[in-house]
């Protein structure tokens, strides 16, 4: 096979990493919303709180996407 | 009672049909093609054996701005007006929810760990906003391409342009958005990390170095004075992937943002490509975000203590 082909298959496989974030945020947001349905006040602390477990979340997505930009642009 | 609306689109909506009719056109006369991407930042410049990088640029245009915000709102500040209106209440607004969220995570050391948080967000923000500016990516020297050149057309006397065809020259950006560049999102996580570090010790003395190696319960309780000490030794790992977390988050994100915008570009070159703008200005801005809010948290919880004799210990 091709080294180039490989590589944007690489890339394509390296990216099936982001299944995880994109379900644990949606978990994620599942129960901030609940919680801020349930309790309209505290609306602000959980928004606070959601948007930091989103960005712990996203990061594993974000793994995935530098080592497909790095087998996509790199050596 | 409905009020009227006082402020209307006036003459803003001739300019916007005027620049979407120009963008078609110019669309049409030199498609647009897609740049060269590589992830280290490229040189435009050579002062002996110091390479500027197109990133290093963006960073001073980020400070220059940075500098004229604090110059403009010190000045509104001085003025004696008690409600400061127009940017500079805007900045007021910005810096107010700033130090509320730092008041309620971080107690009495609000004072301490606020500089970080606003500083850090500002500066990633108006780095990760020079994206949007025209211009940023797309103007710059034209240079022999290592590979995959294309052509060049001439539009106006020492002005020429990429076409789309097989060639030998590349464009070198003299602005690139500052959060491509790897060395300034590691900088800036070193930063944030080795300062959290400060203000644990700090606020607890040389305790604070026991979260890492804690050897006090190891005779004691045989047991679980042993999960402890791995315990500590699975801490300081964190402390070093926080780097690796931190620097990759923001890079990632804004990369891959700036990569989109090449691409929808060069796909759909007319509207399609203000809605992309429209969500790199809210990654951007969450990202910016992020990296302060996650600095302050960390620094709360290096400050907060983690033993049972922490409380009586800070102060």
């Amino acid at each position: 096979m091709d080294v180039e082909a490989a590589k944007l298959i690489g890339a394509g496989l390296a990216m099936i990493g982001t299944i995880g974030a994109g379900l644990g945020i949606g978990v994620l947001v599942n129960g901030a919303v609940q919680g801020i349905a349930r309790n309209p006040d505290a609306s602000g602390n959980v928004q606070t709180n959601m948007i930091l477990g989103i960005a712990f979340a996203e990061a594993v997505a974000i793994y995935c996407l530098v080592v497909a930009l790095l087998i996509l642009f790199v050596g | 009672m409905e009020k009227t609306r006082k402020w209307r689109w006036g003459v803003n909506r001739w300019f916007v049909l005027l620049f979407a009719i120009l963008g078609f056109f110019a669309a049409q006369a030199y498609p647009p093609v897609l740049p060269h991407i590589q992830l280290p930042a490229e040189v435009t410049a050579h002062f002996g054996n110091f390479a500027w990088t197109n990133t290093m640029t963006a960073m001073v245009i980020g400070d220059v701005i940075l500098l004229l915000i604090a110059l403009l709102v010190s000045r509104a500040a001085k003025s004696g007006q008690l409600v400061p209106s127009g940017f500079s209440g805007a900045v007021e607004a910005l810096m107010e929810v700033i130090y509320n969220l730092t008041e309620s995570t971080a107690g009495r050391w609000a004072k301490s760990i606020f500089p970080f948080f606003a500083a850090i967000t500002l500066l990633v923000l108006v780095s990760n906003w020079i994206e949007l500016i025209p211009g940023v990516d797309s103007i710059g020297l034209i240079e022999k391409a290592h590979e995959g050149g294309h052509a060049v057309e001439q539009v106006l006397p020492g002005v020429v342009t990429i076409a789309p065809e097989e060639g030998e020259f590349a464009l070198i950006p003299y602005v690139r958005v500052l959060s491509t560049d790897l060395n300034f999102t590691v900088a800036l996580a070193l930063t944030s990390v080795f300062m959290t570090q400060v203000f644990g010790v700090r606020a607890l003395g040389p305790r604070y170095f026991e979260k890492f190696i804690n050897v006090r319960g190891i005779f004691t309780r045989p047991i679980f004075g042993v999960i402890d000490f791995a315990v500590g030794l699975l801490e300081m790992i964190s402390e070093f992937s926080k780097i690796l977390s931190f620097s990759f988050r923001l890079f990632g994100n804004i990369f891959a943002g700036s990569v989109l915008l090449f691409v929808i570009g060069t796909l759909i070159p007319v509207f399609a490509q203000s809605g992309f703008l429209l969500l790199e200005f809210f990654v951007g801005l969450i990202q910016a975000f992020v990296f302060g809010m996650l600095t302050m948290v960390f620094m709360s919880q290096a400050v907060a203590g983690h033993g049972e004799h922490a409380e009586e210990h800070g102060h």
